[in-house]
């Protein structure tokens, strides 16, 4: 047995530490790196809210059909959506986080789609970069108003897995997407005496209004 | 429409004697549960003891709003045109100068300071008593600062979240130094030593036109967007006023969701969530 063992650390030593060294390169290189791809993404990101959401005569409806492709391919929506449901996210059946999941998408989709067009024509300049905590990057930017007043100030903290770069949050003149809907989901939690299925409640009624209305 | 002074002071007793009856009615938030911790950790960080009472008198400003400002601010956007809503929103930034310079200085913040005085001389004389923000074009940009602000540089905590009867969202630091700024206000200073109380009244109340007017999109797309209008706006106020506080240095460490594994999945924020959110605060400009 314990010649057994002995043996496969042996031959399993060696591999570990190759796996561990393998990917990992100069630290500094690869921070770098991941700046400047953050910054190429959020470019594209807006060139192509640019030319699928700002074209004249596109129905609403199709809109947010191009807009949900947009938000689920470029948002970290299943992170997002957890960390806005906090510590009730542990309280909720598979069932609730599934329902839940769905019609936060839904109530991003319908509530952001109209303010992301009022703005997608508009320049957006990068004015920074700053590297965060784990694999996190914030891209600092201003973008103009549509009655050109003084540009607006929003920074994306977009976040990095091997390949994957997805948007975690938002931030509109140091006001947190992801911290106030937090603070607006909690207390609609906490007046339905802690159930997450009084928030789902409140969510499929508000989606719904919200598919409905006419956009403004 | 006429102002009598009269009225106003009777309007305004009546304002506090509901005030004060909803305040009694209203009471206070229900404790949590004390053997539940994570309860009292967002009871705490929610920061908002008397929120039935906030609540109410939130629900009367909205009223107040809908039945007047919203009305003649709505007029004002869609028939004044822009260039004299940006005149206005000019002359009324520059009334505003040297209770931002004072500001400045009780910050210790002397090139800020300095920028004020530089924008204050050159929009009165060249920009025709601030008609005309000409200090802009010229490069040198406008900020705000309040004494509320200054305070909270002094490190003085904000308290807990209040509601404040007409002027919305605060707390005891805020309103503390919406006081200290009216007070130490030269213009208002020479409006009650000359008798002149109506140009207080004028400029406050187009002050109040103009930025409802300003803000009217972004709150219309909130009231509309959110499930809880009032939790909404409390956390927005919060996070502007911390953001307005560090001149807009802080706001990317707020905490934030993260791809994958970890602090999110337990619903618990990084330890610095407590500091920098409890600082967090809209504010209307």
């Amino acid at each position: 047995m314990l010649n057994r063992r002995r043996f496969l650390a042996v031959l399993l030593g060696p591999a570990f530490i190759l796996v561990l060294a393998l990917p990992l390169p100069p630290g500094g290189a690869f921070a770098a790196g991941l700046e400047v791809r953050a910054e190429a993404f959020i470019q594209s990101m807006a060139q192509e809210a640019l030319e699928s959401l700002t074209q004249q005569g596109t129905s609403r409806e199709e809109r947010i059909k191009r807009f949900r492709k947009m938000f689920n391919a470029h948002f970290a929506v299943r992170s997002i959506g957890k960390f806005v449901l906090g510590r009730y996210w542990r309280k909720a059946s598979k069932d609730e986080q599934a329902e839940y999941l769905s019609l936060f998408e839904d109530l991003m989709v319908t509530s952001y789609v109209d303010r992301f067009q009022r703005y997608a024509g508009k320049n957006l300049n990068i004015l920074k970069t700053r590297a965060e905590k784990g694999s996190a990057v914030t891209v600092f930017t201003e973008i103009a108003r549509p009655d050109g007043a003084r540009p607006v100030q929003v920074l994306w903290r977009v976040g990095a897995r091997g390949e994957i770069i997805k948007i975690l949050d938002v931030v509109v003149e140091g006001a947190s997407m992801s911290q106030t809907l937090r603070s607006d989901f909690g207390s609609i939690i906490r007046q339905k005496g802690g159930r997450v299925s009084g928030l789902l409640e409140e969510l499929r009624v508000k989606t719904a209004s919200l598919k409905a209305d006419a956009g403004n | 429409m006429s102002w009598h002074p009269a009225h106003g002071r009777h309007v305004r007793v009546s304002t506090l004697v509901l005030v004060v009856f909803l305040v009694l009615a209203g009471g206070c938030a229900t404790m949590p549960d004390p053997g539940d911790p994570e309860a009292v950790a967002e009871f705490n960080k929610v920061n908002d003891p008397a929120e039935p009472a906030n609540r109410a008198i939130f629900e009367l400003n909205r009223g107040l709003d809908t039945a007047f400002l919203k009305p003649v601010a709505t007029f004002y956007r869609d028939v004044i045109p822009q260039f004299f809503q940006d005149r206005i929103n000019d002359a009324l930034d520059n009334l505003r100068a040297p209770v931002i310079f004072l500001n400045d200085i009780l910050q210790g913040e002397l090139d800020r300071a300095l920028a004020t005085a530089a924008r204050f001389m050159v929009n009165s004389t060249i920009g025709i008593l601030g008609v005309i923000d000409i200090a802009t074009e010229m490069g040198l940009e406008g900020h705000d600062e309040d004494f509320g602000q200054t305070l909270a540089v002094w490190g003085m905590p904000e308290g807990p979240y209040v509601v404040l009867p007409l002027f919305g969202p605060s707390n005891p630091r805020d309103t503390i130094g919406i006081v200290v700024d009216f007070l130490v206000d030269p213009f208002n200073l020479w409006a009650s030593n000359s008798n002149r109380d109506f140009a207080v009244f004028a400029r406050t109340g187009s002050r109040a036109v103009d930025l409802r007017a300003i803000h009217m999109e972004a709150l219309d797309s909130l009231e509309k967007t959110s499930l809880d209008y009032y939790a909404t706006l409390r956390s927005l106020y919060r996070q502007r006023r911390a953001d307005e506080i560090s001149n807009g240095k802080g706001s990317a460490n707020l905490p934030a969701p993260g791809l994958g594994q970890a602090p999110i999945d337990d619903g618990q924020p990084p330890p610095s969530d407590g500091i920098k959110t409890s600082e967090k605060t809209l504010r209307i400009r």
